[in-house]
């Protein structure tokens, strides 16, 4: 049995080393989920990179779909028609799936519905390191929160349990370390659920209208009432005694990882109270633990979500013990933690001995290897002409709207094409609004998956309110910076079945439109006038720079059996440093004075061969 | 942390095979009955970035190995090695692969990557590392890809590793098969002999 096989059909018993997010999957299985939608988004990719491999085989629908508030109403279509649904998303997708949460709470579901938000704190991947858990307390759900790929995969089933009892969607709250953590897990069984959907809501069930709306917030403090009794027993949360228990913690996630190496370490006495359902909150049960501890500690990432709840337990329950947390600057406010920051922190307050050794190297002069665009990738090839085509027009003024994807690597050197980039779709949106205040020009990149994702209704937005602007979509065929998945450009689907792609270009011209071409970037000498013709328009223009990631590329070549790798004739070489400087490509470096190309690296796209780049002609495709 | 426990950094650049090389050594440990967490980090770019998988065997809980207490390091590339002694200490057992994957930065300033000297004087402090060509152990063995496979190899020979041999063989046989797996296994025997004065010992053999 191959690995994907295993993780839909292991046994009961089997134990697999799974990555937190592969270990959700099988957790989503065992609960016999019917209906799985996402939109991609790193740290939580890996769960429909394997949904999306197992489905057909599994029995139940995945789809890739447009963006997360899609992705989030389509499965609550399915659990209001009875079936188990899965929605997951990264932190910031919850943003745009937010409106549909909000209005679903109220409305509850009939089957169980899991709404999975992957955090992502010191923001290795992310714009943002914004604490979701705050939309539990926001749209008044219940939610779960794992430490491990092994409670990870637990707790997806009992959310659909919880889900189904209180009739609420359940959030579950991972961060990068726990959907990004391999370990051993000890697989389930699957239960065997055979639900035919079935909509029949009585009248006004699922309707939010004021008339409705006003019981059903009346009775979504009724079912979280119901669910904080239910929290105050669940074995979810569980308190752990190291040595004599004196000093009180309450912790969450990946903080109660943290903590728990820093008290083996320290041999810290404590007695830790791991909370693993944080939304509601157990009030009595912290406030009995309260009653047992002088001094508690509240350990947890990011904003001070559970330290408020303590203490405004304590308060209520006019408790004594002394609170220590974030609020009184005793833990970091930002950032993942390790065991080290967590006894540091702790380390003003009990007497225990943090080393201090500096490191016995220095690494400060060390080259720095800040992320960059594949060999190959066409991103490339289109940065380094439109930055040509906008000095070749007399455009020094212009400004750079990008938006999020592989292409925002553009905004490091040697390109650095990003004046503003905030959020999926920002680069039109904002873009146009730049082209307003300012009456510069504004030239924005967004890739195919966030323009089809978020680019559209701003696209509208600037054709109707007269922006001047060129938008540069990089069509590279892909949703590439997640891991390859597919989107609506891609004549495939989220289960591998062909589909009609969604035409681009006829969304630009429907929208009003007229200047938009369609050009392939490694061809610059076309490629380059073609830019310089959109950045004459007045209005709204669209270039479509399309070519496929190199990485798809790579896989048909491999699939073919052919390899061109490019090579430079010294002989030829002036030693310009135009390749090195200014288009950069990862394969191509300086050894000895000498320009090389390595023949490892070298993807064989040939656009460094192109004059526009090598102006003596020194490179060309090897042997 | 006690000795009990075994903590590994493998560091090098997107692409490498870092990841693969980490879950090889999990499942090794998986299978010599430890219990194992591992963490890694991509970072934006998919290819051609830093990456670092941290392995840590033993009685813990969180996935990253805390500063100064690496006690093995597995480097792919050179600079990446050098970057993640931060985080070890005198006594950190070191492999470096003799691979070197010029950022681009160093273009773009049109210098070039460090000489070995310089790269010698950055691991100084370090009393134990050991060089390897892991990229040529791995042609010999019949596809270069197979280095970190090498690299494992290596660093079982050190006796810093808490599994056997066969716990690596059974653990390739887990993620490969054909003549990839015949290359790998190759790689690994090559790579526990590539060590000078570590010949293999009963013990972990
Ligand atoms: S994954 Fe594709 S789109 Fe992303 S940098 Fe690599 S080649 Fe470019
Ligand atoms: S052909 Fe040139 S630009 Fe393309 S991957 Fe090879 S070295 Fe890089």
């Amino acid at each position: 049995m191959n690995r994907m096989d295993r993780i839909l059909n292991g046994l009961p018993g089997d134990v697999m080393f799974l990555l937190g997010n592969e270990a959700i999957a099988r957790g989503a299985i065992e609960a016999g989920v019917g209906f799985a939608t996402t939109y991609p988004g790193t740290p939580s990719s890996e769960v429909g990179d394997t949904l999306s491999k197992v489905a057909r085989k599994g029995g139940f629908y995945f789809e890739f779909s447009v963006n997360e508030k899609v992705a989030t109403e389509m499965a609550y279509a399915a659990a209001i028609s009875g079936v188990r649904s899965f929605v997951f998303m990264k932190h910031v997708g919850m943003n745009v799936a937010a409106d549909a949460i909000m209005s679903m709470s109220y409305a509850g579901v009939r089957g169980g519905m899991v709404i999975m938000t992957a955090d992502d704190p010191s923001m290795f991947s992310s714009q943002n390191e914004q604490d979701n858990r705050h939309y539990a307390e926001l749209a008044h759900l219940p939610m779960l929160e794992p430490s491990n790929p092994q409670e990870a995969k637990d707790f997806v089933i009992r959310a659909f349990e919880i889900s189904e009892k209180f009739r609420m969607p359940v959030i579950l709250r991972t961060t990068t370390r726990v959907s990004h953590q391999r370990t051993q897990v000890k697989l389930g069984s699957r239960s065997v659920r055979v639900v035919d959907a079935k909509f029949d809501p009585a009248k006004g069930d699922f309707v939010t209208l004021p008339s409705s709306s006003m019981g059903f917030k009346s009775e979504l403090i009724e079912k979280m009432e119901l669910a904080r009794q239910y929290c105050e027993k669940t074995d979810l949360n569980r308190t752990e005694t190291h040595g004599s228990g004196k000093y009180g913690f309450i912790t969450s996630g990946e903080a109660y990882n943290c903590l728990t190496d820093a008290i083996r370490k320290h041999s810290i006495d404590a007695s830790v109270y791991k909370i693993g359902m944080t939304s509601p909150l157990p009030e009595e049960e912290i406030a009995s633990f309260l009653s047992l501890h002088e001094s508690v500690f509240v350990v947890e990432e990011l904003d001070p979500y559970l330290e408020s709840g303590v203490r405004r337990i304590a308060q209520m329950h006019s408790s004594t013990a002394r609170i220590y947390g974030k609020i009184d600057g005793i833990f970091p406010a930002s950032f993942e933690y390790s065991p080290e920051v967590v006894a540091s922190s702790l380390s003003g307050i009990i007497n225990i001995e943090v080393g201090n050794e500096s490191p016995p190297v220095s690494v400060a002069d060390l080259p720095k290897r800040p992320p960059v665009l594949c060999p190959g990738c066409p991103h490339r090839a289109t940065y380094y002409a439109v930055r040509r085509a906008a000095r070749m027009s007399g455009l020094s003024d212009v400004i750079y709207s990008s938006d999020i994807g592989c292409y925002s690597l553009g905004t490091y050197e040697p390109f650095e094409m990003a004046d503003v980039l905030l959020e999926m779709g920002s680069s039109i949106g904002v873009g146009s609004g730049l082209s307003k205040v300012t009456g510069r020009h504004v030239i924005a990149f967004i890739g195919d998956s966030t323009f089809y994702h978020a680019g559209i209704p701003p696209l509208i937005n600037a054709v109707r309110n007269g922006s001047r602007m060129t938008v540069v979509i990089m069509d590279n065929d892909i949703t590439a910076m997640t891991g390859q998945q597919t989107n609506p450009g891609v004549p495939y689907d989220g289960m591998g079945q062909p589909v009609k792609p969604v035409s681009m270009e006829a969304i630009v011209r429907a929208v009003g439109i007229d200047n938009v071409v369609v050009a392939d970037p490694y061809d610059l000498k076309s490629f380059l006038p073609t830019v310089m013709k959109a950045l004459k328009s007045e209005g709204v223009s669209v270039v479509i720079a399309r070519r496929e990631c190199a990485i798809l590329r790579d896989r048909e070549m491999q699939r073919k059996g052919e390899r061109v790798v490019y090579a430079v004739d010294s002989g030829k070489c002036g030693l310009c440093m135009n390749c090195v400087e200014n288009f950069s490509c990862p394969a191509i470096s300086i050894q000895e004075g000498k320009i090389a190309i390595s023949p490892d690296l070298c993807d064989g796209c040939g656009v460094c061969a192109e004059p526009i780049v090598c102006p003596f002609r020194a490179i060309a495709a090897g042997e | 942390m006690s000795r009990l426990n075994t903590n590994i950094i493998i560091a090098g650049v997107g692409g490498q095979g870092v990841v693969t090389a980490g879950t090889i050594i999990s499942d090794a440990a998986s299978n010599a009955g430890l219990k194992v967490v591992m963490s890694e980090i991509h970072g934006l770019a998919q290819r051609g970035g830093s990456v670092t998988v941290d392995v840590r065997i033993g009685n813990v809980e969180s996935p990253m190995v805390p500063k100064g207490e690496a006690d093995l390091i597995l480097g792919f590339e050179e600079i990446e090695t050098v970057r993640s002694l931060e985080r070890g200490n005198r006594d950190t057992f070191v492999i470096m692969n003799l691979e070197r994957l010029p950022p681009v930065s160093l273009g773009i300033r049109r210098r070039e990557y460090p000489d070995e000297q310089e790269m010698e004087r950055k691991t100084a402090g370090i009393a134990n590392v050991h060089r390897i060509d892991a990229n040529r152990i791995g042609r010999e063995a019949g596809n270069s890809k197979a280095s970190g496979t090498a690299i494992i190899g290596a660093a079982l020979s050190l006796g810093r590793l808490p599994f056997a041999l066969s716990d690596v063989e059974t653990a390739l046989r887990n993620q490969f098969s054909g003549k990839v797996l015949e290359v790998n296994l190759l790689a690994l025997s090559k790579g526990f002999e590539s060590i000078p004065g570590k010949e293999p010992t009963p013990a972990n053999r």
